[in-house]
């Protein structure tokens, strides 16, 4: 098999454990969207480093559904094809402040030990 | 979830149709993206596919997602029920209680039904074998049986029994064992093999070759050490020699009524009796031919008898075909499903308590539930909670259930008397259990399900607002019935209760026309000893009488051949004097008595008139006969027996005359209840029959002996005394009369006791249930009560009030019950004694005692709304 010609971009960094759950969170933050569009909204906020596949993408929808941060409803998508749209919950928004806090703290602390000589 | 559209939701497949319909729609949007990309569509969709990672795939992980939610949350929710049960255990108990006596009890009683009613027989096609009865359900003749035999065609093949108790001897302290003597085709048509050995094979029951005998299972154990090398050994009978066949298997049972618990077969040759037709001892069964019907049978037999009673008068009449399985429970199962009937109505009472336990718990619970609602929980996870709860109360009460039934079949084997067929080895029936177990879980998500729907409504605010007095009416309404349907099931098993209770203490005051206090009775046979000689056999009863009388302890003694209830019942025909002698069929017919002198008083017995019989009363002296009043009354109307004269039997054509020399009252001849018939009491010593035949059953006599102090403690003295006379000589059924007396209402006190337990534990639960409910009002209507009482109502008039409100419920079921009592107590008719089905002073009796029961519990709830303070009540909530 021949290698497609050009430059291929890097290869996307497998997501860290419970790191996809708030990503879902935050791309929801804007208004309700449906799993393709949270994969999109993924990719675009993280610059392309991580692409969701629906493997991932979908188990954790229902978990989350399931717990009780996501409620999901169907209707039409812009280009007019029927689809399920997710929205967060009040629980969901909760669940995004507390992890948004949580994650800042986590990332400083990683800093500092990476900086630290 | 609550946005409208044409979801898929609940369509095709519910959450899984809407899974892959979601997958579908990621795919149609992933391609359209592809397509603006510049691919050509198939290209796009082939992509999307790809990049979907096969859809399955993704299905499945989600669905690992659920299942482990489910479970996790499953799991937190039975924990939760579990600390609930604990933080009430009040409720909990009754709750449990309730549902697991009526699975036990339940449970319990349908095992014995199914493996008495239900379980085949343990042979070949047990439905196509059939039992051929005369006069009712009496033996017949050899002649007939081998007459039947021959000329039958809807009969494969056709077998006789008879009884026969000989005494083994060698290896061992000699025994009388019961056996059965049968044709040589009768085990083979049972299809049965056995475990050693062989069966009897044809020609084996002719004189001569019929010194072969089979084993039982137990018999094999007991007295051989279950030696597998017993085929071909020689054992001894009755001073006879006999040669061991084969060994039956240990659940081989055969005949499997009339004579239980026979241990050894052995062949039955006619020899000359083969033309008799006035010796009635032979059971008769047959194994239907392959396309022959049981009607076809019983008219070709109707057609059979009819020839051979024009032939022989008085022969064949009324001879009747059953099934064998007909035999077999017959008697019993009227009883039995009677029994099923009243078990199952407690299960009923059962469930209905705990169902409106459960009503009343959940509507207490409305406003816990509201709150979880307004926090976010989803209708459907706050059903699958009290769900949960439900159903761990009823898996509880289902094990708890289970044990109880276990412990009870055990005590229904050990309680059940000897006339329940086939209890032996009665377990807990797994499709019984199955079934109780089922109908727990049922309880439980039914009535689980229903509060926790009506709690789960959606108008959160308005539960909220009214707490626990927002309970739908419905709800309440349904408690109501159930609290009725209590009252009305219980009714219905008191009134049985009383109707057996009333039945037995009838029985107990029947007078059997003997004392049976201090009597004790023992079973002495000579057979196969020395002492069996004609010559011998008067002498050696009238030396041991004589012993018997003189042992300590003993104050008088007499002997029997068939003791009453406990015996045998023989019937003779007789003559009268001065009157033409009647054709064999229409002359009379007397239970056939021998004793020797002293019975009448050891049993307690007062002779009417005359004397008992002498020991000068002997073969050469003219010969003497007491009869009973039955006797007495039906040939001599009016005058005096005594001096009349009958016969038994003839000498050279002339009958051997007899003179009636007493007169005694009627005594129980063998069931209990039966009506007296005429007896004839002979005497020993001039009873040739006793005196001169072979024979093992004319070689036993009953020693009756009334004692000093405890008639049991007597036992080992005479078993002394008896075997000073002769060691050889065999002691069986050693019994007190009261536990003869005792056995003889056993039937009656068994189902007295079952229907009495069903009876309390239906009040007790009626009862609790009404207290619930009760309680449940009071505590709910606090504030109510407040204001009534700020008004100016009397405590008197609330709890009059409250007592009434639940009267009227209880009264109501009352009255229900009292209407399917009257329907349903007709089919105990089987059952009662002296006592009407629809007795109306059980029935009110009844009626009243539940309405105190439930004065008592709505009474002791319905003070406490008197003592509502009314300043607290109004302050509340």
């Amino acid at each position: 098999m021949k290698t497609p010609p050009g430059p291929s971009p890097p290869p996307p960094s497998p997501l860290l454990q419970g790191t996809l759950d708030l990503l879902i969170l935050r791309a929801l933050s804007t208004g309700e969207m449906h799993g393709l569009g949270i994969a999109r909204r993924i990719s675009q906020i993280t610059r392309g480093a991580f692409d969701v596949k629906p493997g991932s993408l979908f188990p954790a929808l229902y978990r989350m559904e399931e717990r009780g941060w996501l409620a999901s409803s169907w209707g039409e998508s812009e280009n007019r094809r029927r689809a399920k749209f997710y929205a967060l919950t009040r629980a969901g928004k909760r669940q995004l402040r507390t992890e948004t806090a949580e994650w800042g703290r986590v990332a400083l602390a990683i800093r500092a030990a990476l900086e630290t000589p | 979830m609550t946005r409208g559209g044409p979801g898929p939701e609940g369509g095709r497949g519910g959450r899984e149709g809407a899974l892959h319909d979601e997958l579908e729609s990621w795919l149609s949007l992933r391609t359209d993206e592809l397509i603006a990309g510049g691919l050509d569509p198939r290209e796009a969709r082939r992509r999307a596919l790809i990049e979907l990672g096969g859809a399955e795939q993704v299905k499945e992980s989600v669905r690992d997602v659920r299942r482990g939610r489910l479970l996790e949350q499953t799991l937190r929710d039975v924990r939760y029920a579990v600390r609930g049960m604990v933080r009430s255990p009040g409720f909990t108990a009754a709750a449990v209680l309730a549902l697991s006596l009526g699975i036990g009890a339940s449970v319990a009683i349908f095992s014995v039904v199914r493996a008495v009613l239900l379980r085949p027989l343990p042979y070949r096609e047990p439905d196509r074998l059939a039992v051929l009865l005369h006069r009712g359900s009496n033996p017949t003749s050899p002649a007939n049986f081998l007459d039947w035999r021959r000329e039958s065609r809807a009969f494969a093949g056709m077998g006789a029994a008879e009884y026969w108790v000989p005494n083994l001897t060698g290896a061992g302290e000699s025994e009388s064992v019961r056996a059965l003597r049968v044709t040589a085709g009768l085990l083979p048509m049972l299809g049965v093999s056995p475990q050693l050995g062989r069966l009897f094979v044809s020609g084996e029951d002719e004189p001569g070759r019929d010194r072969v005998v089979i084993l039982g299972d137990g018999l094999w154990r007991r007295r051989f050490g279950a030696d597998r090398g017993v085929v071909g050994r020689t054992i001894s009978l009755d001073g006879e020699k006999y040669e061991v066949v084969g060994v039956m298997p240990r659940d081989f049972d055969f005949p499997v009524f009339w004579a239980k618990g026979r241990e050894l077969w052995a062949p039955l040759a006619f020899g000359a009796r083969a033309s008799s037709r006035t010796g009635f001892s032979l059971r008769v069964f047959g194994r239907l031919a392959p396309n022959a019907t049981l009607a076809a049978a019983r008219a070709e037999i109707a057609s059979i008898t009819a020839g051979l009673e024009r032939r022989y008068p008085g022969t064949n009449r009324d001879v009747t075909v059953i099934s064998l399985p007909e035999a077999v429970v017959g008697d019993i199962r009227p009883a039995l499903l009677v029994l099923s009937g009243a078990v199952g109505l407690l299960l009923l009472i059962g469930c209905a308590n705990v169902a409106h336990m459960l009503l009343a718990r959940g509507a207490a619970r409305r406003r816990e539930v509201a709150l979880r609602s307004a926090l976010g929980a989803t209708r459907s996870r706050i059903v699958r909670q009290l769900l949960t709860e439900s159903l761990v109360l009823s898996v509880s009460s289902g094990v708890a259930g289970v044990l109880l039934a276990s412990a009870a079949v055990r005590g229904l084997a050990a309680l059940a008397p000897a006339f329940l067929p086939r209890v032996e080895g009665v377990s807990v029936d797994p499709v019984v259990l199955a079934f109780g177990v089922a109908l727990a879980l049922a309880t439980g998500a039914v009535f689980g399900l229903l509060p926790a729907l009506d709690a789960s409504r959606p108008d959160v605010a308005v539960a909220l607002r009214q707490g626990e007095r927002g309970s739908s009416s419905s709800v309440g309404r349904m408690r109501g019935v159930l609290v009725a349907s209590e009252f009305a099931l219980a009714i219905v098993l008191l009134v049985g209760a009383a109707l057996l209770a009333r039945s037995f203490l009838g029985l107990r005051r029947i007078d059997p026309g003997f004392r049976a206090e201090g009597v004790l009775t023992l079973t002495v046979s000579v057979a196969g000893t020395a002492q069996a000689e004609p010559s011998r056999r008067g002498g050696f009863y009238e030396r041991l009488l004589e012993s018997a009388r003189s042992a300590p302890g003993v104050r008088t003694a007499g002997m029997i051949n068939h003791l009453p209830i406990a015996g045998d019942i023989w019937g003779l025909p007789y003559d009268i004097e001065g009157r033409p002698a009647a054709a064999p069929a229409d002359s009379p017919f007397a239970t056939y008595r021998v004793v020797l002198p002293g019975y009448f008083a050891a049993m307690g017995i007062p002779l009417r008139s005359g004397r008992d019989v002498r020991s000068s009363d002997r073969s050469g002296a003219p010969g003497v006969v007491i009869v009973n009043e039955s006797l007495a009354r039906r040939d001599w109307p009016g005058e005096s027996a005594l001096g009349k004269r009958i016969s038994f039997d003839s000498e050279d054509g002339r009958p051997l005359w007899r003179t009636v020399v007493g007169v005694a009252p009627d005594v129980v001849r063998s069931s209990w209840t039966e009506k007296p018939e005429p007896e004839a009491y002979l005497p020993y010593l001039q009873e040739r029959n006793y005196l001169e035949r072979p024979g093992s059953h004319f070689q036993y006599m009953t020693l009756v002996v009334r004692t000093e102090g405890d008639p049991a403690a007597a036992a080992a003295s005479l078993r002394g005394v008896i075997a000073a006379q002769d060691p050889a000589a065999t002691v069986s059924e050693v019994q007190t009369m009261s536990h003869v007396v005792a056995d003889a209402t056993a039937d009656t006190r068994f189902y007295l006791i079952l229907f009495a337990f069903f009876a309390a534990a239906a009040a007790a639960l009626a009862g609790i249930g009404v207290f619930g409910v009760v309680s449940y009002a009071v505590s709910r209507r606090t504030r109510e009560f407040g204001i009534r009482l700020a008004l100016g109502a009397g405590r008197r008039d609330l709890v009059a009030m409250v007592v009434g409100e639940s009267m009227r419920v209880a009264l109501a079921g009352s009255a229900a019950g009292v209407a399917a009592a009257l329907a349903l107590t007709g089919l105990m008719r089987g059952l009662l004694y002296g006592v009407g089905a629809r007795d109306p002073a059980t029935i009110a009796g009844v009626a009243l005692v539940l309405a105190a029961v439930a004065l008592v519990a709505s009474w002791l709830p319905a003070r406490r709304a008197s003592r509502v303070d009314p300043r607290t009540a109004l302050q509340a909530e």
